[in-house]
């Protein structure tokens, strides 16, 4: 039925917190160009069809792939806007991935973009925003906003991440240390990596920890910035993929189960799990993802992994649930050096989502950055062989999930 | 279900302030603005002039570097086409007010239109390809509103 | 391109202020197009949806959609366009091979939000939005005018298409009431309030709540779950530049590339005659002639020539178009499934005889900077 899809390359803007020298299509311009540097055999005139995405929240623009049409090279192409909010990325890379698995007549060669100007606007009412519906709901029957911080479900991302981070705590009985470690690991990482934003190459546990809480357990060292940036991926057709790059990069795997909200549910009614660091849809789709590309041990078969972790204890959770380490011992992992750079099952080398956070962008550049060590082409490009590796991101209100899993083989060669 | 009961009525505000960045583009034509003058830029491949000027020619995919093919445009211009409206939307709602007259201008020496409202002008004296020309405001600040409207010439 | 079937559909009543709330409208949807079909929610494995952020007044307008829109622990994405959209979105799906059922849902409440301000939300921000002076409204007043100065088409002309599918919408019983003039004159249209000149109120298509759904499903399990699927054959989607200037708004670029490459797929040479009935979205009456003409229907500047009446050549909008109603985000996924129920025999009191193939198109953007059509075949 489908064909088998290649990513051919994977381009990068600068990120940083205030990208105040250009406007936002001038931004999404910078990563495309990027993309095409690498495959100098094409021009954004091969390009058969785009897919563009990002958090409209946080630029105050709607549908913006309309305005910026020129700037990606899209004038009369097909073109197609996905959003999901802090999935969008990951969502736009597995829509590329459909775009040419498809197969519709003269679409072969596909760009997928993902972007975030977050300096734009307010992250902080961005992201609250997502709930406003449901807050108001309670606030009716008599709840005030400040109660509601206080249940964990105010304050968006924050709130209800550090709600998960104390479920997954208790279950693993991790400590404050474990998560500082990981901070470190990944801010290391992208001092490495030339488009990410926190670069901080002497950052220790002590200096982590030494910072205030935002919200237990997370403190202010442990969390995300909020940045400008786009992300590009070309995506192709096998045969074409062979005449642009030397490795072209196979996706043989995409998910993107849904599970319900946590905490709040729709219309203030509750939810019905009652532990969000449980992921019932990150497991179902890794279970797809691996399924689709022949994968049975993923803690043996993944070489690399990219995980979407803005705060330290959802990496410690998510490489668990995804499969590629046992339940509770994620943070034994990283304190042995599993996953660092020269470690067996290496992790977030790009310094993952916890060193640089354009949200639009973010889950689509766990993908990219996974391709490009598969090429042998990322910044901070791990010393073995990278045959196989994920591509992971998270968003809604903890209950939106997208998974890659790519390879320098097609999928039927494991089947 | 019942027609007119309100079930649940909740009235909050919540304030989102946006900042957009123009880019270097931009903020040059702007810089010209304020001097009450307009400028574009020009593809080196098409020769399509660009107001406001771009980073990136829609037609020929190519980039425009920063520094080059800057063009000095006149104040007049052609009427390319216009509507009258007595709506006036903004971001929170719109309304009906007196009909404005609203002009789509083509600058003279450049290849798109511009938006801007015909000042002095009765409905019957507006005719698609007449000769217009801008109206600045008396102190430009370097933002869309420097240019008050375009007159006829 | 391979076979896929549309093999159930359910557009909730249009309505122009709807007494329930987005998550039981969007239930009713798609629990309605999974009955039709005689589908179980577990057999569902993919679904898309269609909003957008601005219109339902937050932001990952999906996060809560997922359990009432049927994909609680199914494979879920959303598009953020026109329903139309996102039935593209769904057969790329299943074209792949990886999801043998696909819901694809779509629509908001113009009631909840001010439609206008949120449109000027899509400006750029850096030139146009600070004045306002480019909107959707005035975008349709030099759309209409721009129409008319290039080839000399009359005002009554245009007026015509607003009348015939006010008419059509009135035999519609899912339109929206306050659309539905069953004896509108051309004079009527002509002097009703200026909306932008040329452009009058009862040429506009009236905003309104409304959700709608369909499902999609490969060949051989299309066959197996209706004796009556409804192929798509062909499709094409193009997107315009973003400038009114940059374009010419007498007609539409984008919409004459999308044709092209869908009538290829399916296998159409000749549109005005193969085409047996057309649901275009119009969000203005000049739109439908605009688009008639883009698809090679009839000539440039000969759309109104055109006999697009439900007993004429190629009835177009039998159903009264988005001038029968206009849900955000639904509307194209509604001109799909009218032309659905016109090749199944199932558009009870405006059914064109014989519709064997039909076209299907949705819209985003200024002037439809962005367009979808679909070419669908009945099974015979």
């Amino acid at each position: 039925m489908g064909r088998q899809v290649a990513i051919a390359s994977a381009g990068f803007s600068e990120h940083a917190s205030k990208r105040s020298d250009v406007s936002m299509p001038e931004l999404v311009s910078e990563a495309i160009l990027d993309c095409l540097k690498n495959v100098p055999s094409v021009g954004i005139e091969d390009i058969d069809a785009f897919v563009n995405g990002n958090m409209p929240a946080f630029e105050g623009s709607n549908i913006p792939e309309l305005w910026m049409t020129d700037w990606m090279g899209a004038r009369n192409k097909p073109l197609m806007r996905v959003t999901t909010g802090g999935t969008t990325g990951g969502s736009v890379a597995i829509s590329g991935y459909y775009n040419v698995t498809a197969g519709i007549p003269g679409v072969d060669t596909v760009l997928a973009v993902a972007f975030e100007q977050q300096s734009i606007g307010t992250t902080s009412v961005g992201l609250a925003s997502v709930a406003y519906g449901e807050i108001s709901v309670l606030n009716s029957i008599g709840i005030p906003y400040e109660e509601l911080t206080r249940l964990l479900s105010g304050g968006a991302a924050i709130g209800v991440a550090s709600y998960q981070a104390a479920n997954y705590m208790r279950r693993s009985k991790i400590t404050e240390e474990d998560l500082a470690r990981v901070v470190v690991q990944n801010r290391h990482n992208a001092a490495k990596t030339w488009w990410t934003h926190l670069k901080m190459p002497d950052l220790t546990i002590e200096q982590v920890l030494d910072t205030p809480y935002i919200s237990y357990p997370l403190r202010y060292g442990m969390v995300c910035p909020a940045s400008d940036g786009a992300c590009a991926m070309l995506f192709t057709t096998e045969e074409k993929a062979k005449d642009m790059c030397d490795i072209p990069v196979y996706v043989n795997g995409v998910a993107s189960v849904s599970h319900e909200t946590a905490v709040l549910g729709y219309n203030g009614s509750g939810a019905g799990q009652l532990d969000p660091s449980e992921q019932l849809g990150a497991m179902k789709s890794a279970e797809l993802a691996f399924n689709q590309s022949g994968i049975s041990f993923p803690r043996k078969e993944i070489d690399y992994a990219e995980v979407y972790a803005p705060f330290p204890n959802q990496e410690l959770m998510w490489v668990e649930r995804l499969g590629l380490f046992e339940e509770n011992t994620a943070s034994s992992m990283y304190e042995s050096g599993v996953t660092a750079l020269n470690g067996e099952l290496p992790v977030n080398c790009s310094g993952g989502v916890n060193s640089t956070n354009a949200i639009g962008a973010s889950a689509m550049e766990r993908p990219a950055e996974a391709a490009l060590q598969i090429m042998g082409k990322a910044s901070n490009q791990v010393p073995k062989t990278v045959h196989t590796a994920l591509g992971h991101g998270w968003g809604g209100v903890i209950n939106l999930i997208t998974m890659m899993v790519m390879s320098d083989e097609p999928a039927r060669k494991f089947k | 279900m019942s027609e007119n009961k309100v079930i649940v009525a909740n009235k909050g505000m919540v304030r989102a302030d946006f900042n957009f960045w123009v880019g270097r583009y931009m903020d040059k034509f702007y810089d010209n603005f304020e001097k009450k003058k307009v400028v574009g830029n020009k593809c080196q491949k098409c020769g399509d002039v660009f107001v406001p000027p771009r980073k990136i020619c829609g037609k020929c995919n190519v980039v425009i570097p920063l520094e080059e093919n800057w063009v000095d445009l006149p104040d007049t211009g052609i009427l390319k086409n216009y509507t009258i409206t007595p709506y006036r939307v903004n971001d929170r709602s719109s309304r009906k007010a007196k009909p404005q007259i609203i002009g789509m201008v083509q600058i003279d020496g450049s290849n798109t239109a511009i938006v801007y409202r015909l000042l002095n002008i009765k409905q019957e004296e507006v005719k698609t390809g007449m000769k217009v020309k801008i109206e600045w405001s008396e102190k430009p600040k370097g933002d869309p509103s420097d240019i008050k409207g375009f007159v006829k010439v | 391109m391979e076979k896929v079937g549309i093999v159930g559909y359910y557009q909730v009543q249009l309505q122009s202020e709807a007494n329930y709330g987005r998550y039981e409208m969007i239930f009713e949807a798609v629990r309605g197009a999974l009955d039709k079909g005689g589908i179980k929610k577990k057999e569902i494995t993919t679904v898309i949806s269609s909003t957008n952020d601005y219109y339902d007044g937050r932001t990952i307008s999906n996060a809560f959609t997922v359990e009432v829109g049927g994909g609680y622990l199914a494979d879920e994405s959303k598009v953020e366009m026109d329903g139309a959209h996102a039935v593209l979105y769904g057969l790329m799906r299943i074209l792949s091979g990886n999801h043998k059922l696909a819901v694809i849902w779509g629509g908001s409440m113009a009631s909840c939000f001010p439609y206008h301000s949120a449109r000027l939300f899509e400006t750029d921000p850096t030139w146009e939005r600070p004045s306002a002076l480019v909107n959707d409204i005035t975008a349709a007043g030099f759309q209409m005018r721009a129409y008319m100065e290039k080839y000399g088409v009359s005002s009554e002309d245009i007026a015509k298409v607003a009348v015939n599918n006010r008419k059509n919408a009135a035999k519609n019983p899912l339109s929206l009431k306050e659309a539905q003039y069953p004896n509108l004159t051309t004079k009527e249209v002509l002097e009703s309030d200026n909306y932008a000149d040329p452009v009058t109120e009862l040429m506009v298509s009236p905003l309104c709540d409304g959700v709608a759904a369909l499902i999609l499903a490969p060949e051989k399990q299309a066959l197996k779950i209706t004796d009556k699927p409804v192929w798509i054959t062909g499709v094409g989607y193009n997107q315009d530049a973003y400038y009114l200037g940059d374009r010419d708004l007498s007609t539409s670029k984008s919409m004459e590339m999308a044709g092209k490459v869908a009538f290829k797929a399916a296998g159409i040479n000749n549109p005005k005659d193969e085409i047996d009935v057309a649901e275009l979205f119009e969000m203005y009456a000049h739109e439908e002639l605009i688009f008639s003409e883009a698809l090679g229907l009839t000539k440039k500047g000969q759309g109104a020539n055109l006999n697009y009446e439900i007993n004429g050549d190629l009835p177009i909008n039998p159903s009264g178009g988005a001038l029968g109603g206009n849900a955000p985000c639904a509307t194209g996924l509604i001109r799909i499934i009218e032309a659905v129920k016109q090749l199944r025999g199932e558009a009870n009191g405006y059914q064109v005889k014989d519709a064997k193939k039909a076209i299907a198109s949705g819209q985003i953007g200024m002037c439809a900077q962005n367009n979808i059509i679909y070419v669908l075949e009945g099974e015979n």
